[in-house]
This record gives C-alpha cells, structure tokens and sequence, in this order.
C-alpha cells in the first residue's frame, strides 16, 4: 500500500479560504444586484428578518434573493460533493452502512476538507445525525462585534456550501438525504443530516 | 501484467446503464461483450452485497474462452474486464492493478466540471478513451497518469 502512495499534493490555505469566502460573496452581490435591477420592490438586502440561524428557510423567510443564494451555492457545493467523494473513496474498502459512511465523512472527509475531524457526532438511529463541529475552519477569519443574532445571519450562507457538499457525496454514495447546517457562536456550527428512510 | 490479455473493458453506471465498452479483441463482435456486461450487472450486485467489503469482486463466471472479472466502487460504478482465458494462471494481485488503473481513470474523467456525473450519457472523452486503450492494451500511457498508480510494485 505504502508502496504505490502517490506523493500529496499542497496548496496554499489562504487562497483556498478566500476563493470560498469570495464565492459567497460574490453569489450575494451579483444576486442582490441582479434582484435590484429587475426592481422589486421588496428590500432584498438580507438578514432583515425576525429569528436567527437554521436553514434557509427560518434564515431568509420571504427573501426570494436569499433564496436563489442558498440554492446556487448548495448546488455548487453538490457538484463538488458529487466530484470529491469519487477521489476521496477511491482507496477505501466498501460501506457496510449508513452510520459507516457518516463516519466516514466525520473522519476521513473532515480531515481532507478542513484538516480536523468532526467534534461530536448524535445519531437516534432513525436517520438523523447531527455533526458538531467546535472549531469550523472557514469560520476561523471570521470575526463579529455586532450582536451575535445579527452574525449568525451574516455567517449563515457560509454553510450553504459545505451543506451541498455534504449532500453531493451522500448523493453519490446513493443516500438521498438533506442537509442542514446552523451556528450559535461563531467558530461552533452543527450539520444535521437527515437521511431519507430506504425501504 | 504481461500475461493478461483483455479483450473487454466495460463500465456500467449507477442505474445500470452502460457507461462506456472497448473491445480489444476482433475475435469477437461488440454486442457480445455488450450481452456479457449486462449479464454480469446482477452478479455484481450478489457479490457485492455478501463478499467482502473489497471492491474488487473477482472472477464473476466464465463464457467459453472468456472470463469476467468485476469490480464495484463506493459510488456503484461498476467496472467489467473480460478476458481470453490464457494458458498461465493469472494472479488476483495483477487484475486488482488493472481495475485500480481504470479507476483512477474514471476518477479523473469524473473530476472533469464537463462530465454530469448523473448523466447517464456514454463516456464520451478523447482522454479517457486514451486511458482505457493504454490499459486494455497493457502498455503505461505516455506522459504519465495524473493520479497514476505505479503498476511494477505493488
């Protein structure tokens, strides 16, 4: 095995995190402009609405731009996912099971990601288990003096992403699921995944 | 290596839809490596769903001078080799080299943003094509593998 292991490739860390970070930023504005230029009426800037963090859907109630956000960068994040679990299973044995294969990502896919594996892991055994994660690395830059209801909204559409990707490799791995992602303080955030009953 | 002689790569896709199918051999017409591959599709899945955890699945059955090998990833793709049965004993070790190879293959053809991995389209890539063909003919490929694996010591 050792044998035929080809050397690892490097790449600079700061330019990774602000490709991500610009990327939603980047979707953000050029949605909110393009919301602008149709004229709608309604004030598109987002984190305007009442509760804080959860999914898309608490986070962005009746913002349609929000909305188009987090469905663009879910999708890039789960043509990623989809790509990524291709290379990153390549040399590994075969799933027995779900619970293996999410062991898998708190181990061996958090480790290729974000260089750290998952913190925490709670499962009810019905298809639910939720990641915890105390020390996110693309958090680790992000820094907030406003109220922390009012960075939990601007930090959310940062978990977009990983959310696909989380979604794109389950997918692929042929596990329907859905994924969502929510933070109370910053560098902590969780990942629920609900994996669809399989007959 | 040198000993194996393929006449067949195939690859079949998640909902067992044909992905991809080389004959390397004139002997015989496509469509019977065509009826081979979706013969071994419900073999796999038997295999894979008792044997090891290896995604390597071994001989799946013979057919007259052929034999089928398999091999299933994590993904559900499923990778089939047939070969002309030769006179020498082949090793295990030898076929799990090939199918690594056309694994990494698929796994560089799938990191291609223009490939829709659920698709279901046939593979269709000059590159691939080249990878596959340098494998079924059992020579390295020129200018190197980017993901290659070394195939002389394993």
């Amino acid at each position: 095995m050792a044998a035929n292991q080809v050397p690892s490739k490097q790449v600079n860390e700061s330019i990774v995190e602000f490709l991500t970070t610009e990327m939603v930023e980047a979707m953000i504005r050029t949605i909110k402009d393009d919301a602008l230029k149709i004229g709608s009426e309604r004030d598109p800037s987002f984190g305007n609405t009442t509760d804080g963090a959860g999914g898309p859907k608490d986070h962005s109630e009746g913002d349609e731009a929000m909305e188009a956000v987090y469905y663009k960068l879910e999708m890039i994040g789960f043509r990623v996912g989809e790509r990524l679990i291709e290379k990153i299973s390549k040399d590994r044995m075969r799933f027995t099971d779900n619970l293996d294969v999410v062991k898998f990502i708190c181990k061996e896919v958090w480790m290729f990601l974000f260089k750290k594996q998952i913190d925490n892991l709670k499962t009810n055994h019905r298809g639910v288990y939720v990641l915890q994660d105390n020390n996110f690395r693309w958090f680790a830059r992000m820094a907030h003096d406003q109220a922390p209801v009012e960075s939990v909204k601007r930090v959310t559409p940062y978990l977009w992403f990983p959310c696909g990707i989380l979604r794109g490799i389950l997918s692929n791995l042929g596990i329907p699921s859905v994924v969502v992602a929510e933070t109370s303080s910053l560098p902590a955030c969780t990942f629920q995944i609900k994996i669809a009953k399989t007959t | 290596m040198a000993n194996i002689n393929i006449s067949c790569i195939a690859i079949i896709g998640k909902q067992n839809n044909p992905l991809f199918i080389k004959n390397f051999n004139a002997s015989h017409a496509d469509l019977k490596y065509h009826y081979i591959a979706h013969t071994s599709c419900d073999v796999m899945e038997e295999r894979a769903v008792m044997k090891t955890q290896d995604m390597y699945l071994g001989v799946l059955f013979s057919m007259e001078d052929l034999s089928v090998y398999g091999y299933m990833t994590n993904t559900k793709i499923k990778f089939i080799t047939v070969l002309t049965v030769p006179d020498v004993i082949i090793k295990d070790l030898d076929m799990k080299n090939v199918f690594r190879r056309i694994h990494a293959a698929y796994v560089n053809h799938a990191s291609n943003p223009f490939y829709e991995i659920d698709s279901q389209k046939m593979i269709k890539s000059k590159k691939f094509d080249q990878e596959i063909e340098a494998i079924g003919r059992g020579r390295p490929l020129e200018g190197g593998n980017r993901n290659s694996i070394t195939t002389s010591s394993a």
